[in-house]
């Protein structure tokens, strides 16, 4: 397993986990985990062993959000569209084939919320801190925030908090639907890897086509989204 | 730059200047009819929406009304004769309201009925007083709600529970509507106003022209394909990196102070 400067890359069983490692920085998103977190997720994408992804931070926080001090060097905005999709880490972590679980503790922000709105499902620890603060600084997300964020809660609660970018607790997210489940800081770990483990034991493929079925048709008409039900419905049955 | 109000018989629009631009208040104010929605107030609400729409200082609209409720909707008379497409069309009002750029903080002081609860439907964000009240009474009075409750509630709240409303044409109250996702926050009465105005004044401190982007790739995002979603906020997103703002919001962070900004 190769290292990384920015991320710890490990598997276990069928089992891949990526923790953000940056600790010193609360994990903060810069260039750098950008290229590691595609190779990584290049990685995961070809490895036909795993069957279920977890993510997660090192140290006191998942991620806290983009790294500003990088900002600003940015080159033009014709150079800065072009980056956006030279290098698509997001639409990686979005169209992996095996479920994601982001595993959240401490602070929760921007690109790091983002992060985990692009997992499949969210699992938090009681004391997490969640924010979406880009409206605040003059920008919006620019790794989906603005299309996951609603799609998980509806679009007037994702208005409230993209246009206050004010921060909320674990227990706030649960209702609106953000995370799943909220456990204490000490079960957070187990809880991530049991509920993978509980991922690896369904027979593959059903499991990435289910995840295909509902992620894809959200995107489609009702009348669509059965069509392509049946298709994978066939599929799984041929498997 | 000064308050100043622009004279309706029905509604009242007032601009007030705060340290972060200004904010528009459109109030119904037929308190003595429950702020029954008819052709004058349609039509003065649709002028209204004009004026702040082309107001380029405008950083947030408030809607609420006077007197003990929103707005109890219409009168049922309104639509039933002749031409009843034209008269629609007369009585139309959300589609304005939900075309403004600026974000829109629809403030629920007492019960939203019918046309009502269509109107709040069409802003951003509700916030309500405890006491309040929702309900689409129109299958009742058979018909069907036309100025977009059919469409923007089970948006809202998912389709069981907008076809629950308007097939029981029951009051929904405050909590409930909280727990639906039908209202952002449910405040006692006497601090609807206060807490009102806290979260206009917290939306108003970010910067303006990424607040509109924000509202635009949420609303505009949410009927499009994830896909293209994701291209609209990235488009938006480099197009912010041309204000001044955005580099202003940097620079507040790095030197850890509050950002001053523009508009540009």
């Amino acid at each position: 397993m190769p290292g990384f400067p920015t991320l710890i890359f490990e598997k276990a069983g069928e089992v891949a986990h990526i923790s953000l490692d940056r600790p010193g920085a609360l994990n903060s998103y810069n260039m750098q985990m950008r290229d590691d977190f595609s190779e990584a997720l290049s990685a995961i994408q070809y490895d036909d062993e795993v069957r279920a992804l977890i993510i997660s931070g090192q140290g006191r926080a998942f991620c806290a959000g983009a790294d500003l001090t990088e900002f600003g060097t940015a080159p033009s905005q014709v150079e800065a569209r072009q980056v956006r999709w030279q290098r698509d880490v997001w639409g990686q972590l979005n169209g992996l084939r095996i479920p994601s679980i982001a595993a959240i503790h401490g602070y929760c922000m921007g690109s790091g919320m983002e992060i985990a709105l692009l997992c499949d499902l969210r699992i938090a620890t009681h004391d997490a801190v969640f924010a979406m603060p880009e409206v605040k600084l003059g920008m919006i997300p620019a790794a989906g925030g603005s299309q996951t964020l609603p799609r998980n809660c509806g679009a007037s609660a994702a208005l409230d908090l993209l246009l206050t970018g004010r921060r909320f607790g674990a227990e706030e997210a649960l209702a609106m639907g953000l995370v799943t489940r909220t456990v204490a800081e000490d079960e957070l770990e187990s809880a991530a890897w049991s509920l993978a483990e509980d991922f690896c034991a369904l027979p593959w493929p059903a499991s990435g086509l289910v995840k295909q079925a509902i992620r894809d048709g959200m995107d489609l008409s009702l009348e669509d989204g059965l069509a392509l039900e049946q298709r994978l419905a066939q599929v799984a049955y041929g498997a | 730059m000064k308050d100043f109000a622009i004279l309706y018989r029905h509604i009242a629009l007032e601009f007030k200047p705060t340290e972060n631009g200004r904010r528009a208040t459109l109030r119904l104010a037929r308190p003595d009819n429950k702020n029954l929605i008819d052709h004058d107030m349609a039509e003065e609400i649709r002028d209204a929406c004009r004026v702040i729409g082309q107001d380029n200082a405008c950083r947030l609209v408030t809607v609420t009304g006077s007197g003990s409720s929103f707005s109890v909707g219409r009168a049922t008379p309104d639509v039933a004769e002749g031409d009843v497409s034209g008269r629609i069309a007369l009585l139309r009002i959300a589609d304005c309201l939900s075309a403004l750029p600026v974000p829109v903080v629809v403030v629920l002081n007492g019960d939203a009925i019918g046309h009502g609860l269509e109107l709040a439907l069409a802003g951003d964000l509700r916030i309500a007083s405890e006491s309040a009240g929702f309900a689409l009474w129109e299958p009742g009075q058979a018909t069907v709600p036309w100025d977009g409750g059919t469409q923007r509630l089970p948006r809202l709240v998912g389709p069981a529970w907008a076809l629950d409303m308007a097939l029981t044409g029951r009051k929904v109250g405050a909590r409930e509507a909280l727990a639906l996702g039908l209202v952002n926050r449910v405040v006692a009465g006497d601090e609807l106003e206060t807490a009102s105005m806290e979260l206009a004044e917290q939306i108003m401190a970010t910067a303006p022209v990424a607040a509109r982007f924000a509202k635009e790739t949420v609303n505009k995002g949410m009927d499009l394909t994830l896909d293209q979603g994701l291209r609209l906020e990235a488009d938006l997103s480099v197009i912010l990196h041309s204000t001044s703002d955005r580099a202003e919001g940097i620079a507040s962070f790095k030197e850890r102070r509050s950002p001053r900004y523009t508009g540009a």
